[in-house]
């Protein structure tokens, strides 16, 4: 029985490893000398990262005015970008908390970057709502504090204020799961290190990790613990972030559609990034044995499912507008449909609901190309919605007179590619310096040693 | 891993506990929470607590305000009729200048000279007091001389408050607020000190106890006429100091 | 450096009188004590050291600041008091009464007198910016001779050596000057021309009426410009006379004309305007009809022969060509009209004799004169003459005149001589020009002498025949200039302060034209503390009606196929480029086409189609004449306006506007806000023509063609509909109601009409803000309001709001907290009808901004105010972005505050914002904190009217009510009641504290609600 059930499954990975194998395939990228392509992608990324801080500096030392918002529109790149990188970052704790509580054993090679590219994206999207501020150097007037206005609190009605408790919650318990996950392969560095400074410094970062049973017995279960705790992250950050939009006046942005839709939204455009991030990584690290074609297809499954839902999402607004009456909701619809922006919009639909349906074939998802064009175009497709969703409603709200349109500047495109580049070259330094695959948790799922675990667990 | 160290006596061995450290940090906690809202007490930037600039006339406070008794609103009249308490013009000084030269102790000394130097006795004239005259141009005999240019004097302002804050003198005199309750004890000061921090917390936290209590602790408006016998008390009538943003910032 | 200084420098006196020695000392601050190494310790006090500084210097005080009492106080001045001083606006020639509003020493604020006769409390948007004029840092300060800094002495010595040359030699001397209204100013000229042998005081006004003069002189054999009450008229009958927006007194007449469409009163005038182009005053008419401008004189005759035929009149018009407007039409006009005999008033605003002979023929068969018309009082608020300036113009090329002072004139601009003119002034022996800036004709003149800014000496007006009116110096004079009657004075051979003059002239001419006063210092003392004197007029003797000059005009000029007829116009902030300097006035966004920052050619879209032009298209416009230079203008295009018409503004183009190529920040994509002259708009005055003896701003005929080039127009308001674009429009929803209104036909029988929904709502919840004092609030009459504009410029001054320049303008980032929205609707007649909406913070008491503001920064106070806590702000613009009336403005740059002399006119009771705080109307709460304060020391409640917003108390149409809403008695209570009263976007339930009035027009057809569905802007 046991037998057929291992017969039927292919391993999680490929070209059966040994342990010690698992191990030297994973350091070998980081104890070697990085390759030119490395050294290539740093490079772009890194100058985009430049470019965006200039744009920035410049930006903050002229004032908001260098973007192109105006009286009617006051958000749009600055928030969209934002969204964007938040519903990004949504992947990771996905991948390494539901997943993990969930068993789904094949998680154990993606979870690292995973998790890494969450922190890398929240990092990102922390950014926005700093510089969007006209007054970015009283930004943390956003924070409560203990103060001599008598005291001056915050406004715990508002939606940023939200947003801040949110995010910064969310960030440090992504960094702290992913930091924790790492301890035993740090561990694992610091023990082949060869180098001084380098086993030094994994020896500080592993906290002093010995292997003993006792070790091993409390990681897993704070592991666990963090786990529990991360889940209902991943669906509050982006729910509060929703209600930023969700409880304004404006139609178009006052719908409570949102939280699902935007959560639904994030887990798809991060799912489509992971897969981006891994088909890049595992060319990069020579890692196909380990990211194989079967983790690909699973997540390719996550993301036709997430796509679903966000096409549900699309067609439900046009219902509660149609069905609510108001002539105002009414018209934002049609206007983000027919209106200025139209390509905006179908750009969107296009990219979000249209093209992720080719995934439903088992040939597409298991060409590797296909599914990395089809990856991208998912994540351009969502930075749309989320400008569209912003920018449509903005300007074109309740009074004609106010109506006016929006187009970026200079600046505001290159913080935009400022963005990326920082996301890229923090993820390329992680490729670098620790190791991209979770090493103790794979060797936990290799067939190699326990046949009836595996049949059992599957 | 080197010689076992010798295991620490009495007390020292319960340093390393968890309770000691929990002990601690709960200790930490408390003193801050304590702390923190006093952060006004200390001169934090832009605090000018104890500001005591020297001016251009040494005029004393103490003197006028304690000894002579002389009234807060006898120099300082636009307290009650405008925004701005205001500093006594040149002519408010010679009300009583214009007879007041100098010490009586020292016109009296001059006298005792004269006479042992068979003499009529000189005018004595304080260089302080001078400095009004020579402010408004005035010869020996009082009289305004063309030929001296008028100069008024330029004093140190003492209690400043930024520029996005509003504050009128107008409804704290008028509502009877004692000037000492922010200017503090003048009357005994030679020169005037900032004695109040005038942060925003100190203001307001004033406003929260008056717009409660009213002045003389049962709401009523102390300087103006008594509210009706029965009934609410009239708006007009309540002090109701507002603790609303746009009472100071607009 | 190796060279040893000698020289010796101190930073005081202290310093270079101190002991040498303590100077050396301080040479060598770190004396050499011998070798010494540094030590740990001493690393460690430096360190220590440092540190300490460092918290020193983070702790540090705020800069010193200096408090300089006055010398010696008089009672009323009291520092941060503000005290107000009737005066007279010299904006133009009107003579509007205002207050001036003093603070510490400087005018901050001109308002409307409501005790001033012309105006009435009202002021318009020139005659409230006038005061930027004051604290100009590009004002003459000193006279100049030959464009070199001069004296006065040397000046007056020369002008009276060389007038003295003029005088032995029998030469030419003219005063050419625009209207002068003042008495004593008059006075003081005629006694100065009447030391010379040949000469005269030639009168003329660049915005000329000079027809509509000569035409009363004709009929009733005085020269006088009839006083017009349009309060008195029930037909109201325009021929191209924006009498709202530019006309002659716009600010009275608008207070008249309100007067005259009172609806609690069941009295509505009817107005009936025939113009070319679409006027202000057009988009308040009943009824209004574009036709071409060589058409009026048709109409006209149409008119007058259907009224003579119906009162009976002899009026014989053979073979006369029929109109564009259709005659049943006409004829019921006509019917209005007798029916209204002696109640109606016909107006005719353009400069041609025979069409101002008809008009007056009309008034006077209808009796209308000495009810509607006044001219035993008659306004002299316009004198010129065009005969008399045609004649100098004609003196002067061929160089007779010997001796030419100008004043109040801008001829070098304004006419349409052009160079040939500039040329021909250049021939001028001697040129003085009196003026407060460097214009394009002191740029000519050998002498040109600083002219006072009326807010720094003494004047007088005499607007209207009878009303006499002081203005007074209100500040210290800025520079050293002097006004007009202190030179005349000083050449008469008897200087003497302009007070005196004016005194003594009051004195001798104006108090025996009164009885009620005998003392003159009392009658005086009054006339200065009220601001105006009502006196007996000059006595006027009129003629018969004289019928024998009044000719049919037979046919129309209609331009040439391809051709189009030229109209020029003057605009509300630019009138005739005497306010081309002004900022505020450049960013004043036109009431009809909302653009700011240019003059440009506007078009009807029918004419734009057939010319294949958008918004924005620069064209070429040729005078068949043959303009001096192509004109190049950008294109707008106009709703309403007659096909066969463009339209362009006077009054731009000026050099005075060069000033602004560094206006609005400046950034890496600015633009700048001059065109590529280097000036704002282009200058249309040569397009004028001065022919058969008049101005004429509607003659021309010109070519237009494409250029293929752009030039975005700065708009504050972009083309967008109520009803939104056709295929956007969701199945079943029609007009967005924003704007509501109706007929009065409909609003007699239920004031309701138009109201969508007039019902209070019961409020389930309890409410958040019980508000124990006053609850502020406004309601503004959307009918009455006309667009003039003065409460945007009134809102400008009051809270300090920045100039942003045109380019911001153009990114729709202006920061006007009080917009007017304005739109354009089709009525079934095909007429395009306009509806003005003033839209600023409405004071939501359940305001979407105030629940997502993360820091607290606007809140609600218990007075009912939607504070705004500029201090507090950081900028995140979520709250304007949940304005659904988006009434909120950000500072998307530091707004420039750098000029020193323009910050005086800063208002210290409102905070300057910074970059990034978010802005916004507060019902002008420094207004409502003074009230308080005021009542309070008295011990009594705010009582109603006390407080007074900005907008309001310019408004010359009272459209604009503000009070207590607890207090049932409050006239904004009241107004809140009336059946009239909407609330914009009242179904979001952000229950805002401003109401609206419906607009009621006055027009036949019934059931307008209908036909209310093509609204577009």
């Amino acid at each position: 029985m046991a037998e057929a059930a291992i017969a039927l499954r292919p391993p999680l990975i490929a070209g059966d490893k040994s342990i010690a194998q698992v191990t030297h395939d994973v350091c070998a990228p980081m104890e070697a000398r990085p390759t030119a392509l490395w050294w290539v992608a740093l490079l772009i990324s890194s100058s985009f990262l430049l470019l965006g801080a200039a744009a920035i500096a410049y930006q903050i030392s002229v004032g908001v005015g260098t973007w192109g918002l105006n009286r009617t529109v006051g958000w749009a790149f600055d928030i969209t970008n934002f969204v964007f990188w938040i519903g990004i970052g949504h992947a990771g704790t996905l991948i390494s908390a539901i997943l993990f509580l969930f068993r789904q054993r094949w998680r154990t090679s993606v979870n690292r970057a995973a998790e890494a590219m969450t922190i890398f994206a929240v990092m990102c999207a922390g950014i926005f709502p700093v510089i969007h501020t006209g007054r970015p150097w009283f930004a943390y007037w956003m924070f409560p504090y203990p103060n001599t206005r008598g005291s001056l609190w915050i406004n715990f009605r508002s939606p940023l204020v939200w947003d801040f408790f949110a995010i910064s919650t969310y960030f440090t318990v992504s960094a702290m799961f992913w930091f924790i996950g790492m301890l035993p392969d740090l561990a694992t560095i610091r023990d082949r290190a060869t180098a001084k400074w380098r086993r030094k410094l994994a020896g500080l970062m592993s906290l002093g990790w010995n292997g003993s049973y006792r070790a091993w017995q409390r990681y897993e279960v704070v592991y666990l613990m963090l786990a529990g705790l991360g889940t209902p992250l991943v669906i509050s950050v982006h729910t509060i972030v929703s209600w930023d939009f969700a409880t304004a006046v404006l139609p178009g942005w006052h719908a409570t559609i949102f939280p699902p839709y935007f959560v639904a939204g994030a887990i798809f455009s991060g799912m489509a990034m992971v897969l981006t991030l891994m088909i890049i990584a595992r060319k990069l690290m020579r890692l196909e044995d380990y990211i194989t074609l079967r983790h690909i297809d699973r997540m390719c499954k996550l993301v036709i499912t997430t796509s679903g839902i966000v096409g549900l999402s699309y067609g439900t607004e046009f219902f509660t507008a149609l069905y609510s009456g108001s002539s105002y909701e009414q018209f934002v619809f049609l206007n983000r449909a027919l209106g200025p922006l139209f390509w905006g919009y179908w750009t969107m639909v296009g990219c979000n609901v249209f093209i992720p349906q080719l995934l439903w074939f088992r040939r597409v998802r298991a060409y590797v190309p296909a599914v990395f064009l089809i990856c991208i175009l998912v994540n351009v497709g969502m930075w749309f919605e989320r400008f569209i969703i912003i920018v449509t409603s903005l300007s074109r709200d309740f009074i004609p007179a106010n109506w006016f349109h929006y187009a970026p500047t200079r600046v505001e495109v290159a913080t935009l590619l400022g963005s990326f580049g920082l996301f890229f070259t923090l993820f390329l330094l992680f490729c670098r310096f620790i190791p991209v695959i979770a090493v103790a948790e794979v060797k936990g799922v290799l067939k190699y040693g326990k046949p009836q675990l595996e049949s059992a667990h599957e | 891993m080197s010689a076992p160290r010798p295991k620490p006596s009495g007390l020292l061995q319960y340093l390393g506990s968890p309770f000691v450290t929990l002990v601690l940090v709960t200790a930490l906690a408390f003193s801050l929470m304590i702390l923190v809202p006093k952060f006004n007490a200390y001169a934090l930037p832009g605090n000018q607590l104890g500001y005591e600039p020297t001016q251009p006339v040494a005029f004393s406070h103490r003197l006028h305000a304690g000894e002579l008794q002389v009234q807060c609103l006898y120099c300082h009249s636009g307290a009650e009729k405008s925004r701005h308490g205001g500093i006594p013009a040149a002519n408010v000084c010679m009300n009583c200048h214009r007879f007041v030269a100098a010490p009586l102790g020292a016109i009296h000394a001059e006298d005792d000279l004269a006479k042992k130097e068979k003499r009529e006795p000189r005018r004595v004239v304080s260089p302080e007091i001078q400095k009004i005259y020579d402010a408004l141009a005035l010869n020996e005999k009082m009289q305004p001389d063309p030929a001296k240019p008028t100069a008024p004097i330029t004093w140190v302002k003492v209690h400043n408050l930024p520029d996005f804050v509003y504050f009128d003198h107008r409804p704290h005199v008028n509502a009877g607020v004692a000037c000492q309750k922010c200017h503090g004890p003048v009357e005994t000061m030679e020169r005037v000190r900032q004695v109040e921090d005038l942060s925003m917390g100190w203001c307001v936290n004033c406003h929260r106890g008056v717009d409660r209590a009213g002045l003389d602790g049962n709401g009523n408006f102390t300087s103006a006429p008594a509210p009706a016998a029965q009934g609410p008390v009239p708006v007009t009538h309540r002090v109701n100091a507002s603790i609303d943003c746009s009472t100071c910032h607009y | 450096m190796s060279k040893k200084r000698t020289k010796r420098y101190w930073k005081s006196l202290k310093e270079r009188d101190a002991a040498p020695d303590v100077l050396n000392a301080r040479a060598d601050e770190f004396p050499e004590g011998g070798p010494r190494q540094f030590r740990r310790r001493d690393f460690l006090k430096a360190t220590g050291f440092t540190l300490g500084v460092a918290f020193a210097t983070g702790c540090s005080r705020a800069p010193v600041q200096r408090a300089i009492p006055l010398l010696s106080q008089s009672e009323e001045i009291v520092p941060g008091r503000s005290l107000f001083y009737a005066s007279t606006c010299a904006g133009c020639s009107a003579g509007c009464g205002l207050l001036a509003k003093v603070r510490d020493g400087r005018p901050i604020k001109l308002e409307g007198n409501p005790q001033h006769p012309v105006s009435r409390g009202g002021l318009c948007a020139t005659g409230q910016a006038n005061i930027l004029g004051l604290y100009d840092s590009q004002r003459l300060q000193h006279p100049l001779k030959d464009g070199k800094k001069s004296s006065w002495a040397e000046i007056d010595h020369e002008i009276q050596s060389e007038l003295a040359n003029v005088r032995r030699d029998h030469g030419a001397v003219r005063f050419l000057s625009g209207t002068i209204t003042s008495p004593t100013t008059r006075a003081e000229i005629r006694e100065f021309l009447a030391g010379f042998p040949e000469a005269h005081h030639v009168v003329y006004d660049p915005l000329s009426n000079s027809a509509l003069l000569d035409a009363h002189e004709q009929t009733h054999g005085v020269r006088v410009l009839p006083r017009f009450h349009f309060d008195k008229a029930e037909v109201i009958v325009s021929f191209d006379a924006d009498f709202l927006g530019t006309w002659i007194s716009p600010v009275g007449y608008t207070a008249d004309y309100r007067a005259g469409r009172d609806l609690d009163a069941k009295r509505v005038s009817y107005h009936v305007q025939f113009e070319p182009r679409m006027s202000v005053t057009g988009s308040k008419a009943d009824r209004r009809l574009a036709v071409a401008p060589g058409e009026m004189g048709l109409l006209l005759t149409h008119l007058a022969q259907r009224v003579a035929r119906k009162v009976g009149a002899p009026f014989v018009s053979p073979e006369l060509e029929a109109s564009s407007v259709d005659s049943v039409f006409l004829e019921e006009l006509a019917d209005r009209l007798c029916r209204a005999r002696g109640r109606s008033l016909i107006l005719c605003g353009t400069n041609d004799l025979q069409q101002q002979l008809l008009s007056n023929y009309l008034n006077h068969i209808l009796g209308n004169y000495g009810s509607t018309l006044d001219i035993d009082k008659p306004s002299l608020q316009a004198q010129g003459s065009d005969k008399e300036l045609g004649e100098l113009l004609a003196e002067l090329q061929d160089g007779k005149v010997k001796a030419l002072f100008v004043y109040g004139a801008n001829p070098a601009f304004d006419l349409p001589g052009g160079d040939g003119l500039a040329g021909a002034l250049r021939k001028v022996p001697l040129l003085v020009s009196f003026a407060q800036r460097v214009d394009e004709t002191a740029a000519l003149a050998r002498y040109v002498l600083p002219e006072q800014h009326y807010l720094e000496s003494w004047n007088d007006a005499e607007p209207v025949s009878g009303l006499v009116s002081v203005s007074q110096p209100t500040i210290h004079p800025l520079g050293d200039a002097r006004s007009l009657v202190e030179s005349i004075a000083t050449w008469n051979g008897k200087p003497k302060p302009a007070y005196d003059l004016v005194r003594e002239h009051w004195k001798a001419e104006v108090f025996p034209r009164q009885k009620k006063e005998s003392n003159f210092d009392a009658f005086w003392d009054r006339a200065v503390h009220d601001g105006v004197a009502e006196v007996e007029s000059l006595p006027i003797k009129t003629r018969e009606f004289n019928t024998q000059l009044v000719r049919p005009i037979l046919k129309a000029q209609r331009p040439e196929t391809g051709a189009f007829a030229l109209v020029l116009y003057p605009t509300v902030a630019m009138l005739d480029g005497r306010n081309a300097y002004n900022p505020w006035l450049h960013e004043l966004p036109d009431p009809i086409t909302k653009v700011t920052w240019d003059n440009y050619a506007s078009i009807s879209p029918t004419a734009a189609q057939r010319l294949g032009v958008v918004d924005g298209d620069v064209v070429r416009l040729e005078n068949d004449g043959g303009s001096p230079e192509a004109f190049e203008l950008p294109v707008c295009i106009q709703p309403g306006q007659q096909d066969q018409v463009i339209a362009v503004a006077l009054g731009y183009g000026s050099k005075l506007s060069a000033r602004f190529a560094k206006v609005g920040p400046q950034w890496l994509d600015a633009i700048i806000s001059v065109g590529d002259k280097g000036v704002v708009g282009l200058n249309a005055a040569p397009l004028l023509r001065l022919s058969d003896g008049v101005l004429q701003y509607d003659s021309a005929q010109v070519k237009v063609s494409r250029t293929g080039r752009q030039r975005e127009l700065a708009s504050t308001q972009t083309h967008n509909t109520l009803t939104v674009p056709k295929k956007l429009t969701p199945p079943g929803s029609g007009a967005r109601s924003v704007v509501q209104e109706t007929t009065l036909a409909a609003y007699l029988k239920d004031p309701h009409a138009g109201v969508e929904d007039h019902e209070e709502k019961e409020d389930l919840w309890p409410t958040d803000h019980p508000y124990p004092g006053p609850r502020w609030g406004m309601v503004i009459d959307q009918n009455a309001c006309t667009g003039c504009s003065s409460c945007v410029i009134a809102c400008q001054v009051e809270n300090n709001i920045p100039v942003v320049g045109r380019d911001e303008i153009r990114r729709n980032r202006e920061m006007h907290w009080l917009r007017i929205d304005r739109y354009y609707s089709e009525a079934e007649s095909g007429q395009i009808e306009v509806a003005y909406e003033p839209l600023m913070c409405q004071q939501c008491e359940n305001a979407p901004c105030e629940t997502v503001c993360p820091v607290l920064a606007t809140v609600h106070s218990e007075d009912g105010l939607n504070q705004q806590v500029y201090n507090r702000c950081i900028g995140t613009r979520y709250c304007a972005n949940n304005c659904p009336y988006k009434g909120r403005r950000f500072n998307w740059f530091n707004y420039a505050h750098d000029d020193q002399l323009q910050n005086l006119v800063l208002n210290p009771d409102v905070a300057v914002r910074s970059r990034g705080v978010m802005e916004k109307c507060t019902f002008c709460v420094q207004r409502i904190q003074e009230a308080k304060i005021e009542a309070k020391r008295r011990g009594e409640r705010v009582s109603d009217g006390a407080v007074q917003t900005a907008c309001q108390q310019s408004c010359p149409a009272q459209a604009i009510y503000f009070g207590d809403l607890n207090d049932p008695n409050s006239q904004v209570s009241k107004m809140m009641a009336n059946p009239r009263r909407y609330r914009v976007l009242e179904e979001l339930n952000v229950r805002p504290a401003v109401g609206y009035l419906t607009i009621v027009r006055n027009c036949s057809q019934e059931g307008k609600e209908e036909s209310k569905e093509e609204h577009h802007g």
